[in-house]
């Protein structure tokens, strides 16, 4: 009994449980409007239609399959998000450090860059638009505009999270501040910045392809709109959907391996020592 | 800024007799410290008219109960801290320009490691951030953590060490890079009993090896006659010293002076100072 329960109670079992209960009640669902006539015809549709589609060959705009076509507008907006995280994460840094350094900055700053964080992307996107007049880059700055505000205050937070007593020992130890930045502060704020990095991760990907919906020049956004409007295939729709939820998760699962890989910890973590 | 006089007397004869004998290392001169409490924003008078002179060499501690000042006053000699008014001099200079030098090493109640580092990595943080040589820092670490009993756990990390070894890992950095003086502010008060003794004797082994001045505050009155050269009490509201109590007892000492009456004699004559506790 007790090795059943040790098994359930295991995270990747909890994750299966979680995937069949999906598939389950997503089937349920599709047989459901199965016996009425599906108007248009890609309401829920079965999972295995779904997966079929993707390994269909048949050219739906002349030169690429479904997945083919999917795909390569997935990396347009995954190179686009993945600029805007980089950019809007270094940003978001080097707020934080700034903020750290001067207690200005913060008190002026800080209060109102949560601004900026609730105007709805959709509403910001048209301004954004209107002053860069380029597709490209107003995805990229609103994707930086998205990912630098969780960068910024995780950062911080971590900054903070310092001790005193290991202030006080650098301090005492005469060190430049660079030196207490490089040594202290951002080893101990790292695993913060990861967390808000993902955070920002995805939302980079969703600003990326709500920004896409307005206006075509490729990516994911797009092609998903013109699989709304034009009946390209029923299928190419929940291919975005499928596609676009794995690269969220994704990138949620790459900012935690560059964590591992960069993190002072992760030697520790891997021995099981630490928690 | 208060009146002098009321401050107690008989020490100031004390201080001179010994001023002239040899070359003051630490010299604190009628210094108060007075800061708003972080709370409630009010001014606590944490130190009042104390007046100290430490010689080189010499293992002296600061006791007294909690809120006597014992850590403002160790914070001030390193430089943490401000006095309010009076003058500390640490070799004719200003604890800032030695603290600039570097001469200072410094152990914290809590061990203050940083867990991502394996032990032989914080044994060398402090020499890392004086540009030392890679082959003097690693010379160092190994010499300091044999000198602390850790050699064989250099690559473990603080968080596998009991907190009787963190402490220990701590010490050996303070003197990794050679301090001229080390503080030592309650360095083992969160151990248990028998580590804690332990550590007083291999403390004073170290100390006997390396023949640094050493500033040592606890909250303990055995483990302060044990240890020290001299024993200052310290007294709270406000903070001020009420007796020096010099410690005669022979070197090198083991535990097992703690069973003589000397040493009971002594303890007592240092708990008979506090003065309004």
């Amino acid at each position: 009994m007790g090795k059943i329960k040790k098994v359930l109670s295991s995270s990747k079992m909890v994750t299966v449980v979680w995937v069949l209960g999906f598939i389950a009640v997503w089937e349920i669902g599709a047989t459901i409007v199965g016996f009425t006539k599906r108007t248009p015809e890609n309401v829920l549709p079965h999972i295995y239609q779904i997966f079929g589609s993707m390994f269909s060959t048949k050219l739906i705009n002349g030169s690429q399959t479904a997945l083919q076509l999917v795909l390569s507008n997935a990396g347009v907006t995954l190179l686009r998000a993945g600029i805007g995280l980089v950019i809007g994460a270094a940003i978001g840094f080097l707020l934080a450090v700034l903020m750290s350094r001067f207690k200005i900055v913060e008190k002026t700053i800080f209060p109102y860059l949560m601004i900026i964080q609730m105007i709805p992307i959709l509403g910001m996107a048209p301004i954004i638009l209107a002053i860069t007049k380029d597709i490209d880059q107003s995805r990229i700055i609103i994707a930086a505009i998205l990912t630098f505000y969780p960068v910024a205050t995780n950062t911080l937070a971590g900054f903070k999270s310092v001790e005193k007593e290991k202030q006080d020992l650098m301090y005492s130890l005469a060190a430049s501040r660079y030196q207490i930045y490089k040594k202290l502060l951002l080893p101990t704020s790292l695993p913060y910045l990861f967390s808000g990095l993902k955070i920002a991760a995805p939302m980079a990907i969703t600003a990326s392809i709500l920004v896409d919906t307005l206006q075509g020049s490729g990516g994911l956004g797009t092609l998903l709109s013109q699989s709304l409007k034009h009946a390209m295939s029923i299928y190419v729709f929940w291919q975005i959907v499928f596609v676009s939820a794995a690269i969220g998760i994704l990138s949620y699962n790459l900012m935690s391996l560059l964590e591992k890989i960069t993190s002072p910890y992760a030697k520790n973590k891997k021995k099981g020592e630490i928690k | 800024m208060f009146g002098r006089k009321t401050a107690v007397e008989p020490r100031m004869t004390w201080e001179k007799n010994n001023e002239a004998a040899v070359g003051a290392e630490i010299k604190v001169e009628n210094v108060s410290i007075s800061f708003p409490n972080t709370a409630n924003g009010e001014i606590i008078e944490a130190l009042r008219n104390v007046d100290l002179t430490i010689e080189r060499g010499q293992f002296i501690s600061l006791v007294g109960p909690s809120g006597c000042g014992k850590t403002t006053l160790l914070r001030a000699i390193a430089d943490l801290q401000q006095p309010t008014s009076g003058e500390i001099s640490v070799r004719g200079q200003n604890p800032r320009d030695v603290r600039l030098q570097k001469k200072y090493g410094i152990v914290f109640q809590s061990p203050v490691l940083y867990d991502w580092r394996s032990v032989r990595r914080n044994v060398c943080m402090p020499m890392e951030l004086m540009g030392l040589p890679k082959k003097h820092r690693t010379k160092m670490v190994t010499e300091m953590l044999d000198l602390v009993g850790l050699l064989d756990f250099g690559s473990k990390y603080p968080k596998e060490l009991s907190g009787g070894m963190q402490q220990r890992v701590g010490i050996a950095r303070a003197l990794a890079i050679r301090p001229e003086i080390l503080l030592m502010d309650e360095p083992f008060s969160a151990l248990d009993e028998f580590t804690k003794e332990k550590l007083n004797e291999d403390l004073l082994e170290i100390w006997s090896k390396t023949k640094t001045t050493i500033v040592f505050v606890t909250h303990n009155i055995s483990e302060a006659v044990f240890l020290s050269d001299k024993v200052v009490v310290l007294s709270p509201h406000p903070g001020r010293v009420s007796a020096v109590v010099d410690i005669d007892l022979p070197r090198p000492r083991t535990l097992d002076i703690k069973n003589e009456a000397e040493f009971g004699a002594l303890v007592a004559k240092v708990r008979s100072s506090f003065e309004g506790v």
